[in-house]
């Protein structure tokens, strides 16, 4: 197995090793129902069957507290506890170390977004409350991959930029609040070129166009280079250690 | 199998390394000396690819650091300080994780682990997490780690330190183990650790190399053999003659003790040491080479004192390693980057290795050159070194006589020298 997987697994396994990760996963599901169900009239108020609004709930309670969560700690504290050292200097090239952390931690976060597939599945293949249209669920459901490689990959990059677990959560929660909520400051500013530049940021705009059934190359392209160069910054970042 | 030429790093303007150059060659174990902050990390983090150097190369095996980190990495086996493992996992799971990141295959695995086990002494700790786990055992854990892939060469970043005495006798006795077939490059500041485990040192202060070569040479760098003379206060020998003779029947004041030991041809110096018997104790200091016990025996003889101990001992490696570190803590690290000439008369020094032991005086000169803002204290140490080359007269002799079981003292000591 290449250094990269080996990582990647010890990071999932850290996840799981402890009680802590099950119970987040099980919490934050009935959460989700909940706010999905009853929040504002939820689910049932609708006229159609659609999970549009699973698909905007699901990634800000990822982004708000599992992912920052779960990439905290990443390289802050390894760093902190001088286990990077440890790892760097085990035969690995630093790109390895990277991507291996963030392949594990997407993994956990993607095995939470595969269990929010119980809610559809559930409701319209085993209890049959109607039919449902499968198409939107599906593009949404490649929308959240996408979304989740970018969440993720940003708070590796947070959390390679310092020692402290803390200031990474809070940095990481801060960042991704903003690029959740950024399309709701749209029509309170004036300036065009503001507004096109906030539309173009905001996860919400490209996660509901997704859950509508819509998959553009430029939505998938937003999160993959958000990705690709997060994560080459946190490679610089980890490089950085030999200089200073 | 280890060679650095002329690395140094510079922490902003912070000069940790300044130079150094040593070679470690197959088979060796060598202890890799120095207070706290001499730079012995860095030099161990440059090595194993874990920081780059501001200047100069090293090679490991062979193979450039700089170039293939990779190879380097595979070559050894790297204990960092303080043995920094991932506490949620067990024992076994990290040997694991650690066999698996080296590409070790799972049955060479296995069968590796059989011997690590064994000389670790890991059998009980086996399935536990790491976290729960003693500092000794993380250190044996982390010695385990460093051996999964059997490297030919091994980096021990203080492998011992923060141990209690029973536990770094233990660590140490793994390491002489696994050094029997492996080029070991161990760094510590406990000077017992490297008599018991090493041939050769390399003293590191201020990032720079002040000593190189066999143990024995280094202990005879400054050049004088201590004797320890102990006599009765109160009594004298009734069997002597001069008693007999009724001639002296006083017990001898500590004046006259220091005063007749002094005269003594060959006494370089005279040091009283504070006993709780009820003796007069003696430090002198004579010329390596010669001995001067029978001189001292006449001498208590003819007075007719009684005598309680003599020994005669060189010069301890501690006693080197104080002379050579000294003033560490006043160090001005803050050295331009091109001070080259007194920089080349000390990398001349130490690259002449063990042949050309610079002597603990002639790195004192060294000092002043570059240190002006300490002129003062470092001239008193020199008016110290010309009375007998041995300026630790703060207090600290209870250590002199340099025991395995003072181990504490020792670290106590370092950090109030390192200070
Ligand atoms: N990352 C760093 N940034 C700035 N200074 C450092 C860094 N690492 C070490 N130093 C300084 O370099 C000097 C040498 O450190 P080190 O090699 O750890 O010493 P040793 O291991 O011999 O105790 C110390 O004075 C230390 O404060
Ligand atoms: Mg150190």
């Amino acid at each position: 197995m290449s250094a990269t997987l080996t990582i990647a697994k010890r990071e999932l396994r850290a996840n799981f090793d402890s009680p802590v990760a099950y119970v987040v996963i099980c919490l934050s599901l009935i959460a989700l129902g909940f706010t999905f169900f009853y929040y504002e009239g939820g689910f049932w108020q609708a006229n159609r069957a659609s999970f549009e609004m699973l698909f905007v709930y699901l990634p800000r309670g990822l982004s708000w507290v599992v992912i920052p969560v779960l990439t905290m700690r990443l390289i802050a504290e390894e760093r902190r506890a001088g286990t990077l050292e440890m790892l760097i200097t085990l035969p690995v090239k630093d790109h390895q170390v990277v991507l291996g952390k963030f392949l594990g931690t997407w993994a956990v976060v993607l095995g939470l977004i595969a269990s929010t597939l119980l809610f559809p599945v559930l409701m319209f293949k085993f209890w049959h409350l109607g039919t449902l249209d499968w198409g939107p669920i599906f593009a949404g459901y490649i929308g959240l991959v996408f979304y989740s490689a970018a969440a993720v990959s940003l708070g590796l990059l947070v959390s390679s930029l310092t020692e402290s677990q803390i200031i990474a959560f809070f940095v990481t929660w801060l960042l991704l609040l903003a690029l959740h909520i950024s399309g709701m400051f749209m029509n309170r500013v004036d300036d065009p070129s503001l507004q096109q530049i906030l539309a173009f940021i905001s996860f919400d705009a490209r996660l509901v166009s997704f859950s509508r059934g819509l998959v553009t190359t430029r939505d998938l392209l937003y999160f993959a280079s958000i990705a690709a160069m997060s994560l080459m910054a946190s490679f610089r970042a980890l490089e950085r250690r030999k200089w200073s | 199998m280890i060679e650095a030429k002329g690395l140094s790093k510079l922490y902003g303007p912070f000069r940790a390394l300044d130079k150094v150059s040593f070679q470690v060659k197959r088979g060796e174990v060598v202890g890799f000396l120095g207070p706290n902050g001499a730079g012995k990390s860095t030099t161990m983090r440059i090595l194993t690819c874990f920081i780059s150097a501001t200047g100069g190369t090293a090679k490991v095996h062979g193979v450039d650091v700089f170039d293939d980190p990779l190879e380097v990495r595979r070559k050894i086996g790297y204990l960092p300080q303080r043995a920094p493992l991932y506490g949620e996992m067990t024992v076994w799971d990290y040997l694991q994780f650690t066999s698996d990141m080296r590409g070790l295959d799972p049955s060479t695995f296995k069968s590796r682990m059989k011997r690590i086990v064994e000389v670790c002494g890991l059998a009980k700790v086996l399935g536990k997490d790491i976290r729960q786990l003693s500092h000794g055992y993380r250190q044996r854990v982390g010695l385990g780690q460093a051996l999964v892939h059997d490297p030919p060469i091994l980096i021990l970043d203080e492998p011992t330190s923060d141990l209690d005495p029973n536990e770094k006798a233990e660590v140490i006795r793994y390491i002489q183990e696994i050094g029997k077939d492996r080029t070991v490059l161990l760094s510590t500041h406990n000077l017992a650790e490297v008599e018991a485990a090493c041939a050769r040192a390399i003293i590191v202060s201020k990032g720079r190399v002040v000593a190189d070569g066999p143990l024995s040479d280094i202990r005879a760098k400054s050049g004088t053999v201590r004797y320890l003379v102990t006599i009765h206060e109160q009594k004298l020998y009734e069997g002597s003659e001069a008693y007999r003779a009724g001639s002296t029947r006083r017990p001898p004041s500590s004046d006259e003790v220091s005063e007749a030991l002094g005269a003594l041809p060959g006494v370089q110096r005279v040091r009283e040491l504070p006993t709780d018997d009820k003796a007069h104790a003696f430090e002198l200091s004579g010329a390596l080479g010669g001995d001067l016990r029978e001189a001292i025996f006449q001498l208590v003889v003819q007075k007719g004192w009684l005598l309680l101990e003599m020994r005669r001992e060189s010069q301890t490696l501690e006693d080197v390693f104080k002379a050579l570190t000294r003033g560490d803590e006043r160090a001005d690290r803050g050295r331009p980057l091109l001070a080259e000439d007194d920089d080349a008369a000390a990398v001349g020094g130490a690259a002449a290795g063990a042949a050309a032991l610079a002597s603990a005086a002639d790195e004192d000169e060294d000092e002043d050159e570059d240190e002006d803002e300490d002129e003062a204290d470092e001239g008193d140490d020199d008016a110290a070194e010309e009375n007998g080359g041995d300026d630790e007269s703060d207090g600290d002799d209870e250590n002199d006589d340099d025991g395995d079981d003072d181990d504490a003292d020792d670290d106590a000591k370092g950090k109030k020298d390192g200070r």
